[in-house]
């Protein structure tokens, strides 16, 4: 009976067992990934691509770390291959255009960017593309403080201005942009520019006075993101002010304040003075001794 | 009655000349040798792969070291606290516990200074803190009192042993040859002439006076490592008191635990007497509250304001992931020990050890509670950083380097017991006359 019992038990364990396994792999479904494509041209130099990838969390998206996408440019084939790239924890990667997509790149003025990622335990495959129109963007400041950018396509083989296209204008300043005037966005006209007013006269530039210019086109539909700088002495010469090179309890070594070194060095030779007595009088206990003995 | 003198101290001196070890004492330094060789095995690693074998990063860069640091400061007060402040009060019944206060004291304030080198990842650059340091910087006020602490407390454990020296030559063979050489350099000039002993006993008073500030300092200064730089726990005006009734605790916990040590080992119960043990605990029962009254200032009010600053961190001691360290702290270093000795069933000398045992666990783990959680919340949250920022447990190469540390204190404590008395045999014999006209 007890034997019975024993195999009853058995039984029963592996049976919620395996009814507990059957309910974690009900719960473990494959989510559905969003893959968004951004193209960069910065200083019209070699443009880069930036991937993002984000997957719906209880209804709202959030980026996905680690998803490996491999980029193509017009094609999914070997030969116009730009690059395999990880997303971070924010789920986002870049490349730039590689050399070996030049043929490519050089044979047309428009190109679709194509990502793919094909699948893993957690994610299904997913896909994502984006159609660019080559373009540049040019700056000009003038002596008179007028700051000109032109917007430029690339159409058979020759660069035409490009009209209404928004321009940002502004001033690189450590978090963003500052914009040189009243208005953040001008829109380029029938001759592709797009000009403003630099009306920042006071700004804090660099030891010389230095300040860069930004001329930005942010997420067109046709053109992507372009930008480009410039760096013009408009600025006012920014001096640091700082104490650190003066006595103080932040300068260096040498820069103690003296109330400081007085009150450390008038305790330090009391008490080693006192320490030093004592070890004299170890020496005097000594001779005392010796002249005993 | 001369005669009767004679084999009264003859006695005292046969009880408390140091003893060589017997087979208890060769297995206890065996292991603690052990502990201390695999503690360097495991620093030989950390100079050779450098700081990354410790679980210390970034945000956590005071880790299980600088906790261990405060503790021997913590327990190195031990020495002001029993020698210098009793003898200077009159307090006589504690003369048979000066030497062990002193020995312990001397260990801990050796090994705090390791341990701040170990801290420092590249030992060759110590120097460097003599040459280039800031006076501006509470670092260097740390290495000069710790510096100035050591050598007071050397002195005030050289200069009482004197006398015993001269005892200790007397009796040359209990000794040994090597021993008996090393005596006669640091003492064969003793000859117990009255001007000696004038000199002696006022180059102690000296030290006794000089040793109290001294030592309210190094502590002092210890907490405003903390306490000058801005961050959630550690801002605070009220550290350096806090830090210095934590101190007396945890050196008269265990000096506690010393005593009963030794009593047990080396048959000192004539010595060493359940009075002594009613006594300390009185003392150890004051001390544990006050250092309660201390905590419940420290985190009371903090808790009571809940600035959002320093709210992950109240939560995180209170209910969060150190919530049990934290209890464990305050109810094994405080509250426990404080209920334990309130009676007078528990002054006797088994229950006084335990509660000073429960001192000394629960505030080496109170210590940690003053470094890692602190700098696991700071004020501006962490963003972009790996994972290993935002934890913070000991590797096994810290561990290993903690407990060889500690096993270093106890190994220098157990090695000077077995070269000088463990209780003064001159004063014990010069109380006895005392008592006896």
């Amino acid at each position: 009976m007890k034997s019975l019992n024993n195999i009853k038990t058995a039984v029963l364990s592996i049976a919620i067992l395996f009814s507990g396994y059957h309910g974690f792999s009900q719960g473990a479904t494959k989510g559905d990934l969003s893959v968004a494509l951004s193209y960069f041209s910065v200083n019209n130099q070699v443009p880069y691509i930036t991937a993002k990838v984000k997957t719906k969390i209880d209804g709202r998206f959030q980026p996905v770390a680690g998803i490996s996408l491999k980029l193509f440019l017009d094609k999914d084939s070997t030969g116009t291959f730009i690059g395999k790239v990880t997303t971070n924890e924010n789920g986002e990667a870049s490349t730039t255009i590689p050399v070996s997509v030049k043929k490519e790149w050089t044979t047309s003025t428009k190109h679709i960017f194509l990502a793919t990622f094909n699948g893993n335990k957690k994610y299904y495959a997913a896909k994502g593309d984006l159609t660019i129109s080559q373009a540049k963007i040019l700056i000009d400041a003038g002596s008179d403080k007028k700051i000109t950018a032109s917007v430029l396509e690339l159409k058979n083989g020759t660069w035409v201005p490009v009209n209404a296209v928004d321009v940002k204008i502004g001033v690189k300043r450590l978090g963003s942009d500052l914009p040189v005037g009243d208005k953040p966005t001008v829109t380029t006209d029938s001759t592709g520019t797009a000009a403003a007013d630099f009306k920042r006269d006071s700004i804090p530039g660099d030891a010389k006075g230095n300040i860069t210019l930004v001329a930005r086109v942010e997420d067109n539909d046709t053109y992507g993101n372009l930008v480009i700088e410039k760096t013009v002495p408009w600025g006012a010469k920014f001096i640091p002010l700082s104490n650190f090179n003066e006595r103080s309890l932040y300068g260096t070594r040498y820069k103690t304040p003296i109330w400081l070194l007085v009150a450390a060095y008038s305790i330090l030779i009391a008490v080693w003075g006192i320490l030093i007595t004592l070890v004299v009088s170890v020496f005097k206990i000594k001779k005392l001794g010796e002249t005993q003995a | 009655m001369e005669n009767s003198d004679s084999i009264a101290n003859n006695k005292i001196i046969n009880d408390l000349l140091p003893q060589k070890f017997g087979k208890a004492g060769k297995i206890w330094t065996g292991v603690l040798v052990a502990i201390c060789l695999f503690g360097l095995y495991a620093y030989y690693r950390q100079l050779r792969y450098g700081l990354i074998v410790t679980s210390m990063r970034d945000y956590v860069s005071w880790g299980i070291y600088i906790s261990n640091f405060v503790f021997f400061v913590a327990i190195s007060l031990v020495g002001s606290l029993i020698t210098a402040v009793f003898r200077l009060a009159g307090v006589h019944w504690s003369t048979p516990l000066t030497r062990i206060a002193e020995m312990i004291a001397v260990a801990a304030i050796i090994f705090a200074s390791l341990i701040i080198i170990v801290d420092m990842g590249s030992p060759e650059r110590f120097y460097n803190l003599f040459i280039h340091g800031r006076l501006q910087s509470p670092i260097i006020w740390d290495v000069i009192v710790i510096t100035t602490y050591f050598f007071i407390s050397i002195l005030l454990l050289y200069f009482p042993l004197l006398p015993d020296i001269k005892i200790l030559l007397t009796f040359k063979e209990r000794s040994g040859p090597r021993l008996n050489k090393f005596y006669g350099y640091i003492g064969s000039f003793w000859k117990g002439l009255p001007e000696q002993y004038k000199l002696g006993d006022k180059a102690i008073n000296i030290l006794c006076i000089t040793i109290i500030p001294v030592a309210f300092t190094i502590h002092t200064v210890t907490s405003w490592l903390f306490a000058t730089t801005y961050r959630p726990g550690w801002d605070s005006t009220n550290f350096g008191a806090y830090f210095i009734a934590g101190a007396f605790l945890v050196g008269a916990g265990s000096v506690v635990v010393a005593m009963y040590v030794f009593r047990k080992a080396y048959h000192l119960e004539k010595y060493i007497t359940e009075d002594h043990f009613e006594k300390m605990g009185r003392i150890l029962v004051m001390l544990a509250m006050l250092y309660l009254y201390f905590n419940i200032n420290e985190f009371l009010t903090p808790f009571f304001k809940m600035k959002e600053s320093e709210a992950a961190y109240l939560n995180g001691l209170f209910t969060g992931d150190f919530s049990v360290v934290f209890w464990f702290a305050i109810l094994t270093g405080m509250i426990v020990p404080t209920i334990i000795l309130l009676f007078k069933k528990g002054r006797k000398p088994l229950p006084v050890m335990i509660a000073g045992i429960m001192v000394v666990i629960g505030a080496w783990f109170k210590r940690y509670l003053i470094v890692t959680p602190t700098l696991l919340h700071p004020f501006l949250p962490m963003h972009d950083v790996p994972a290993s920022y935002r934890h913070y447990f000991p590797s096994w190469e810290e561990w290993a380097i903690t407990f060889g540390s500690l096993a270093g204190v106890m190994l220098v404590i157990t090695i000077l017991a077995r070269i000088f008395p463990i209780i003064p045999i001159q004063e014990t014999i010069t109380e006895q006359h005392e008592i006896a006209e």
